[in-house]
């Protein structure tokens, strides 16, 4: 396989989203220490309703699909997380826009954009110690990668490694938005919740195809 | 956790549902999750607040003549989407333009600000504000800002009079953006708080220990400290609200003991004791509110709040409003 259906497209949402409904406890645990603790919940609650609404959503090309899927989550999933990870499924929805498949470095623009609306959305940017320091390195390998005529196996396995090293780079960061950033210098040794779930989601989407 | 619910998932619609059967005045949109008045007056500029569930009163005991006009609710401490905002707009629709007043959290800043462009977009005339009162964090170019916390109720009172005495969008804006200036809190807390659908608490604290500069969901605040005298804590919380609204001399203020949802009267109307204490006697106290208006579910512990009054916000603060919980 060389190019990304949207049979794939569903499969790497539908792994996301049960990573995310099967660690709803631990992502809250990883926004405890320096957050309010309800991340896991709240990314839950939107993808839960994502999979009650699996049916129902657009599949008229991979744009129109992601971008029905940002619309679910960005309504119900609570607090920050909705115009956040909404924003994103929905400007990746925008780039993928009358794509019937992704050539591998299509799939890492795709996930650019995603990166771009979030960053328009949250008004931060790569050290901010938010979900974008794993997220951007993640697009960065993956662009990489396909340039450098990997296999799909190889491709998503380096996208996901950069994901992970990231999360666990925030570890060191001071957090500037946010909750976190409500507590300055005592974010330092914790990693950013959003990051760190993204480098697991990332990895399992690996390990899925 | 132990706790007074029948599930987790129905507290939130279960609570306002019990709200506006308690007080007849209101009414509850069970789709959007909005607490609003039943009878609206077109004429006059409209409010809207809220943000995540888990402080009552704050928003929904707030809502009624001489306040707001509609509260959305988000989950326990997530802020309510912008289709539950952008609705809620749309059902307290008036001649005179709606005015959003957020606590300033990155969640409720996007999700409020998308519900503004998208009801701008149908033409409506909304506007927001957004409220930083939370002096225990820095405000800097580094981070989003203070944390807007139980001075918002001054907030929604004096803007709640403004709009009800006939004032255009732009002027109940002005007196809502006068009032957050002049409004500063400070917090800290005894315990943790519990969020009903994670069941344990949100930080561990030691018997010993209190969480000085807390925020009003359990996040940490300026340091963890052992446990201090009300005295102590009062002369501490006093000097630093006195300092942020640059108060030297005399001057004139209304100032809440607010407590976080678990802490008793008794303790609330002491520290405000404490709190006289360490007024300079040209400070004059005009208004003293005492009680639960902003609270963090079952968190133990309390909020200090001073608002610098003038003749202007003297006037709205005293003005008459039916709220339910503004007493």
């Amino acid at each position: 396989m060389s190019n990304f259906t949207l049979t794939d497209v569903e499969k790497i949402i539908s792994v996301m989203t049960d990573v995310i409904l099967k660690n709803e406890v631990p992502f809250c645990e990883l926004d405890s220490a320096a957050g309010d603790g309800d991340f896991g919940m709240s990314l839950a609650k939107g993808f839960r309703e994502l999979k009650k609404e699996w049916a129902n959503l657009e599949r008229g090309d991979i744009g129109a699909f992601i971008k029905s899927c940002g619309g679910v989550i960005a309504e119900h999933c609570g607090g920050a997380s909705g115009p956040i990870w909404g924003g994103g499924f929905k400007a990746a929805g925008r780039y993928a826009a009358e794509k019937t498949s992704l050539s591998l470095s299509e799939l890492a623009e795709t996930l650019g954009a995603a990166a771009d609306g979030i960053m328009k959305r949250g008004g931060a940017k790569p050290g901010d110690k938010t979900l974008l320091d794993a997220l951007v390195p993640a697009v960065d390998a993956l662009k990489a990668s396909a340039a450098a005529g990997d296999d799909v196996k190889t491709f998503l396995k380096k996208g996901a490694d950069a994901a992970a090293a990231g999360g666990e780079a925030t570890k060191n960061m001071v957090a500037s938005r946010g909750r976190a950033s409500y507590v300055g210098e005592r974010s330092i040794s914790y990693p950013d919740a959003g990051a760190a779930a993204l480098g697991i989601i990332f990895t399992e989407i690996a390990n899925a195809f | 956790m132990k706790k007074l619910i029948n599930t987790p998932e129905t507290l939130v619609p279960e609570m306002c549902e019990g709200i506006v059967k308690a007080n007849p005045c209101l009414e509850f949109l069970p789709k959007y999750k909005v607490v609003k008045r039943k009878e609206l007056n077109p004429d006059k500029v409209t409010l809207i607040s809220g943000g995540g569930s888990g402080h009552e009163p704050a928003h929904a005991g707030f809502v009624g003549y001489g306040m707001l006009d509609a509260a959305v609710c988000g989950d326990v401490f997530a802020s309510p989407s912008s289709v539950q905002v952008y609705n809620a707009i749309k059902s307290v629709k008036s001649k005179k333009g709606t005015l959003l007043i957020v606590k300033n959290y990155s969640g409720d800043c996007m999700n409020f600000d998308t519900a503004k462009e998208d009801a701008k977009d149908d033409g409506l005339d909304v506007d927001s504000v957004y409220v930083n009162d939370d002096v225990a964090v820095k405000d800097s170019l580094y981070t989003i800002g203070r944390r807007g916390v139980a001075g918002t109720v001054f907030v929604h009172k004096i803007a709640g009079a403004a709009a009800e005495e006939g004032k255009s969008l732009a002027e109940v804006k002005a007196v809502a953006e006068k009032t957050i200036v002049n409004v500063k809190s400070i917090g800290f807390a005894l315990t943790s708080c519990t969020v009903p659908a994670k069941g344990t608490p949100t930080f561990s604290i030691g018997d010993n220990e209190i969480e000085y500069g807390v925020g009003i969901h359990g996040e940490p605040g300026i340091a963890r400290q052992p446990v201090q005298t009300a005295d102590v804590l009062a002369e501490k919380m006093t000097a630093a609200l006195l300092a942020e609204l640059k108060i030297s001399g005399g001057a004139e203020i209304a100032v809440m003991v607010n407590g976080f949802g678990a802490t008793p009267l008794q303790e609330l109307y002491l520290f405000y004791n404490s709190v006289t204490k360490y007024l300079p006697e040209a400070v004059k106290v005009y208004k003293v509110l005492v009680g639960n208006y902003m609270t963090s579910i079952d968190m133990a512990g309390a909020s200090l709040t001073f608002l610098k009054l003038d003749g202007e916000l003297k006037k709205y603060l005293d003005a008459e409003t039916k709220a339910p919980a503004f007493k």
